[in-house]
């Protein structure tokens, strides 16, 4: 029993991570239109920067500042935000296919630069040697799990209610008005490059700080954490949950990423010895299946977006 | 005296105790050992790697299971996906109760998994491929509390060895060509400096990544400074597409490559006509016939030589697990196997052979209290104090059937010369 809630500690701390992140696409895609397809970079930034800033000296590579933890996540935040406005400068005036594009590009050369530069970030070694926040206090085991989880949560709720008051706000009509119809906003008097640039590089910096937690939630980052397949994991989880709607958002996350890890968990239990080998190729089968799934049951989302109709047309 | 039902009782009854006695050491148990494995085999060459690990845990079981307890191994997939493969190790630490948990390959999965589940839980964890020096320094900081173990020959002696070669065989200057991973590039790394060491000139250092349909513009860039020979830390497809692309471009066939290379498949994609020069470094099997017993008993089973990558470490790393468990005894704890590893690696220890007859004759030296020295399928394994393999060394060449002894390094000659270059 206790085995069981000590996974499930864990398995929720790496969901609601992952929904941080999932929340911040739902900002750039569900609400502003804007198809990243480098969500990995911005993550990987807020990773990597937290790590450079809150981790001990290593031999060969920059680091060694051992922030406070709250200093050094919000410079993973910084860091995923800068990186985001330097590459929304540059691309936020592409539409769609060649926005996603695009910045799927500055993803691939963001973990190439990372693989390669061992100065800055320890190459494929990546860095290591973090020291969790209050490890001393609270010591390695479930209960340090369970304060970590809780403090996920809290980040969780709080990004969710800020988004939620943003959606609902004047912005957030906004930004609906420029991902629907960005002449007519225009027209009105709107400056939608620049408004596009904002929420642009406040969903990075929501991405940078889920990275942050994951990076330090591992004590660990390394290219390997940073490839484009957690660009597809984390927009499979906005399509399944619902794009434009946040509780679609961390909904999808949990279905998804629970289907992942269920599927495999599954696999290993139940499979017929002789399958035993090859049950991680059937594993990405089963995953599949439950995405295409979910498109072909509810293509619009587990949770829809919510559209608000602020004035009504019918006459006083 | 007549017969009565009291006496007919007893005789039935000492009978039964009689036969009972005659029964085999090695009854079947009604117990099972649950250990967890954390491979890649959604990826073609992880699958070799847990079939064989399955291969060791079959021949344990033959041969009565470990600590009273018949073996079974959960296998579950990484996906080559840190967070993947940390949950997966969670889930078998957690639900399925593992004491001891085997793998990952890729040392981006394995450092999360060691930082995040197994060392938090006392869980031994045991890689036969993980190759990032991260780990050493890792354990020199004392963040493994001895649980971390791996099977794999260091870079440090793989580095040294290729400088030995090149000395010997007098090359002045060498390009150097890397998979552009931490493996590769603590390989390149190291061997700028022996090979500095022993006085060879590395004239161009050349990363290759993974998967590209064509190496020319690398190979062209070693080329350009026309060395007398070429450095290999590549894996088989890499390496033979890169040394195809290298010949054709008229490059020298003298080479020296690290143990990856060390395939059937390459050496026929490359073909054997251009190796006739190649030398190659790896771990060494001992002198001695139990050394073969891996081999005879693998080539038997799966019908092929146990050449490529990684599958003569995951055999090693799940047996000298699984001898750690058993000399530990029952109801052992996770550290309490991972403190018995150095009494089934002892030097002085009775040497067994890898197989189900050595682990058999392991358990009697156990219970007797003995130590014993493990024959390994990678040679006498031996753990330094950071988990780090220290085993001699062999240079090898291809042959026609398969992989010649060209020269041989024992323990003290490996660690003399990597003395002599630091």
């Amino acid at each position: 029993m206790i085995g069981l809630i000590s996974y499930l500690v864990f398995f929720a701390t790496v969901a609601s991570i992952l929904a941080i992140a999932v929340l911040g696409l739902n900002l750039q895609w569900g609400n502003t239109g804007l198809f990243n397809g480098g969500v990995v970079a911005f993550f990987g930034a807020g990773a990597y920067g937290t790590l450079i800033l809150g981790s001990p000296a290593l031999e060969g590579q920059l680091g060694g500042f051992e922030l406070a933890y709250p200093l050094a996540l919000t410079g993973g935040m910084v860091a995923a935000a800068l990186l985001a406005w330097a590459v929304g400068a540059l691309t936020l005036r592409l539409r769609h296919d060649y926005l996603a594009i695009a910045t799927f590009g500055v993803a691939v050369a963001f973990e190439s630069l990372m693989r390669n530069a061992e100065w800055l970030a320890g190459g494929a070694k990546g860095i290591r040697g973090f020291e969790r926040p209050l490890r001393a206090a609270l010591g390695d085991g479930f209960l340090y799990n369970l304060a970590f989880l809780g403090f996920v949560l809290c980040l969780l709720v709080a990004v969710y209610l800020f988004l939620e008051r943003l959606v609902g706000s004047p912005f957030g009509r906004l930004l609906r008005a420029i991902r629907e119809d960005e002449d007519a906003a225009r027209s009105l008097g709107k400056r939608p490059a620049r408004v596009r640039l904002v929420a642009f590089v406040t969903g990075s910096a929501i991405m940078g700080l889920a990275g942050g937690l994951y990076a330090s939630f591992y004590a660990f980052v390394s290219p390997q954490d940073i490839l484009p397949v957690l660009t597809f994991q984390i927009w499979a989880m906005l399509i399944v949950g619902g794009a434009g709607n946040n509780r679609g958002a961390i909904m999808g996350t949990l279905l998804i990423w629970g289907a992942w890890t269920g599927s495999g968990w599954a696999l290993s239990r139940f499979a017929p010895i002789e399958a035993q080998l090859y049950t991680g190729s059937i594993q990405f089968v089963m995953i599949g299946a439950v995405i295409v799934g979910m498109l072909l049951w509810r293509p619009q989302g587990l949770f829809p977006e919510r559209l608000v109709v602020s004035q009504s047309g019918r006459s006083n | 005296m007549p017969v009565t039902t009291k006496t007919r009782a007893g005789l039935t009854l000492g009978l039964a105790l009689g036969l009972g006695a005659l029964a085999p050491a090695a009854v079947a148990q009604d117990c099972t050992t649950k250990i967890g494995a954390v491979l890649p085999t959604s990826v073609d060459w992880g699958r070799p790697i847990a079939e064989v690990a399955q291969f060791a845990v079959d021949q344990v079981n033959e041969a009565g299971g470990a600590a009273g307890c018949k073996i079974e191994m959960v296998l579950r997939d990484t996906q080559v996906d840190p967070k993947v493969g940390v949950d997966a190790a969670k889930a078998l630490v957690d639900l399925e109760g593992v004491k001891l948990l085997l793998g990952a390959v890729s040392s981006g999965v394995s450092m999360p998994i060691l930082t995040s589940v197994t060392v938090p839980a006392g869980v031994p964890q045991f890689s036969c491929c993980s190759s990032s020096t991260a780990f050493t320094k890792l354990a020199e900081e004392g963040k493994t509390n001895g649980l971390w173990f791996r099977t794999f020959a260091t870079t440090a002696v793989q580095s040294a060895v290729a400088a030995k070669v090149a000395r010997d065989k007098g090359y002045k200057t060498v390009a150097v060509l890397y998979k552009n991973d931490d493996w590769g590039q603590d390989m390149a790394r190291l061997i700028a400096a022996d090979f500095a060491a022993v006085g060879v000139e590395v004239v161009a250092n050349v990363a290759i990544n993974d998967a590209q349909p064509s190496y020319r513009a690398e190979v062209t860039e070693a080329l350009a400074a026309q060395p007398e020979a070429l450095y290999l830390a590549l894996y088989p497809v890499e390496g033979t597409s890169a040394v195809r692309e290298w010949i054709s471009l008229g490059g020298t066939q003298n080479m020296i490559v690290a143990n990856s290379l060390k395939s059937d498949e390459f050496r026929d994609n490359v073909g054997l006509q251009y190796l006739g020069n190649t030398l190659g470094t790896d771990t060494a099997s001992p002198r001695s016939d139990s050394a073969d017993a891996f081999r005879t008993r693998y080539v038997e089973r799966f019908g092929s030589e146990p050449n490529g990558p990684g599958l003569a470490n995951s055999y090693d790393a799940t047996m000298i697990a699984l001898l750690a468990m058993e000399a530990a005894g029952p109801d052992a704890s996770g550290a309490d196997i991972a403190a018995a590893v150095p009494r089934v690696t002892d030097p002085a220890g009775t040497r067994v052979s890898a197989d189900a007859a050595g682990f058999a004759a392991a358990k009697e030296v156990l219970a007797g209290g003995g130590t014993v020295m493990y024959d390994g399928g990678t040679g006498n394994v031996r753990f330094d104090a950071n988990g780090d393999v220290s085993a001699p060394a062999v240079v090898w060449s291809f042959a026609e059937g398969g992989i010649d002894e060209v020269e041989y390094l024992s323990l003290d000659d490996v660690n003399g010369f990597i003395a002599s270059l630091r």
